[in-house]
């Protein structure tokens, strides 16, 4: 991409004055420096090491880049990390339990939505914020969830039904831990 | 290169640092200058993130809505009585999208997006643009095709509650979901006595910004809303429209629809 030299030297430009910006990550307090206009997408993978967020196409269409911002799914690759000081950010790392997998990614993983896994990230942040809101929702609710997500492999009919079975998922862990 | 985020806490030290810069570019949700950056511009060095600024939030009074400019659209969507904004809400980018875009920053997209900006010409919503010097009221749709001056900031855009049904929105587009616009037609009709007393037809998708058909909207005034007069309204709607090729439709195309895009809007078939 033409822009991508531009916004790596900008990093490494001494006399750009960078700036300290306070985030809450996966639940922890950090504190960063960042250039000018660095995105969160940038923040993340390159100042924080979480490269489970993707870059993709930096422009808003691919949805690779999803991450939740307070609570809800936005693309990180068009925030300017300055503009939302003090957020509460969540990426697919802080999904991930410390052992074995969230039950959206093992609803991925057991109905192979996941292909060549570029868009995987991105998909399952878009589910975390749909069953957020929506605990059960409809196969038209699963496709608008998602009709920001690009996939090139799978067509996207393992994805929906994914994002379904993990619902049900979600639900009955949710009912099993309010029964504990 | 970019030099500078600069984050204003209120509208006052945002023109400040407008009038300061001339390189500086607004930014709100970021869904429409984001991807400008990214991909490489020397068109500004600075930001001013309106993020921060004190300008959201929805206020009903009555039978008026007032919008504060950095509103999400998610955030419309979520709003109880502005429920009949929905099915247009839900047409446009994605729910990840939507919980950045801004309804102000959607009047300044480039088409075929910009399909709120298009409610919102039918809803004849008044902006308010906040200078150096002060503030000032106009139209949207004059907001819309001539843009503010440098150093303005549109503030908040406020309309009157539609009657139940008044409303109508009809896109076509290429997908479902998120997908820009072949045509969009948002319309405010207005009925007395079984002929339509005022009316508001606004396009998207057919001309540089987002547009009123007036051709068609006298065609319709003081008539009665049947597939008769509704067919002439809809090809009257040919006489304001300058259509453009892209990846989506050709020119040709999108006028070889628009009748029947209105016509559907207008009738619901």
């Amino acid at each position: 991409m033409r822009g991508e030299t531009a916004r790596q030297s900008s990093h490494w430009e001494e006399t750009v004055k960078k700036s300290v910006v306070s985030l809450t990550i996966n639940g922890a307090e950090t504190q960063m420096l960042v250039a000018p206009g660095a995105t969160l997408l940038e923040a993340l993978r390159e100042g924080q090491g979480l490269t489970g967020t993707r870059r993709g196409c930096e422009q808003g269409t691919c949805g690779t880049c999803t991450v939740l911002v307070d609570g809800k799914p936005m693309l990180s690759c068009l925030i300017p990390v300055e503009t939302i000081e003090d957020a509460r950010v969540e990426t697919i790392e802080g999904v991930t339990p410390a052992q074995g997998l969230h039950p959206i990614q093992e609803a991925f993983l057991d109905g192979f939505a996941t292909q060549c896994g570029f868009c995987t990230p991105g998909m399952i942040m878009a589910t975390v914020g749909l069953l957020a809101v929506n605990p059960n929702p409809t196969r038209e609710d699963a496709v608008r969830a998602i009709s920001g997500n690009v996939c090139r492999c799978t067509g996207y009919e393992a994805i929906i039904d994914a994002v379904l079975d993990a619902a049900a998922r979600v639900r009955t862990a949710n009912a099993q831990a309010k029964a504990a | 290169m970019l030099q500078a985020v600069a984050r204003p806490r209120s509208l006052a030290e945002a023109h400040s640092i407008l009038e300061s810069s001339d390189r500086s570019a607004i930014i709100a949700g970021g869904t429409a200058i984001m991807p400008v950056l990214n991909y490489g511009t020397d068109e500004f060095d600075n930001l001013v993130s309106l993020r921060g600024s004190g300008i959201s939030g929805i206020d009903i009074s009555g039978a008026r809505a007032t919008i504060g400019a950095t509103t999400t659209l998610s955030e419309i969507e979520a709003q109880d009585e502005l429920a009949f904004l929905r099915p247009a809400l839900d047409a446009i980018g994605s729910p990840t999208i939507r919980n950045m875009a801004t309804v102000g920053g959607n009047l300044f997209v480039k088409q075929p997006y910009g399909d709120f900006a298009a409610c919102l010409i039918a809803l004849g919503a008044e902006v308010t643009i906040a200078g150096p010097n002060g503030e000032r009221c106009e139209p949207v749709e004059k907001t819309v095709a001539s843009r503010p001056g440098r150093g303005e900031i549109v503030t908040k855009l406020s309309f009157a509650l539609p009657a139940a049904g008044a409303f109508k929105f009809w896109k076509a587009a290429r997908k479902a979901f998120n997908s820009a616009a072949i045509v969009t037609v948002a319309a405010l009709v207005e009925m007395n006595g079984g002929v339509v007393s005022a009316c508001r037809i606004a396009l998207g998708g057919v001309a540089n910004t987002a547009i009123r058909a007036r051709s068609s909207e006298k065609e319709l005034t003081g008539k009665p809303l049947d597939r008769i007069t509704v067919e002439a309204v809809a090809k009257e709607a040919l006489k304001d429209i300058a259509p453009f090729d892209d990846a989506y439709a050709t020119a040709w195309y999108r006028a070889r629809v628009t009748p029947v895009h209105v016509r559907r809007a207008l009738l619901g078939a």
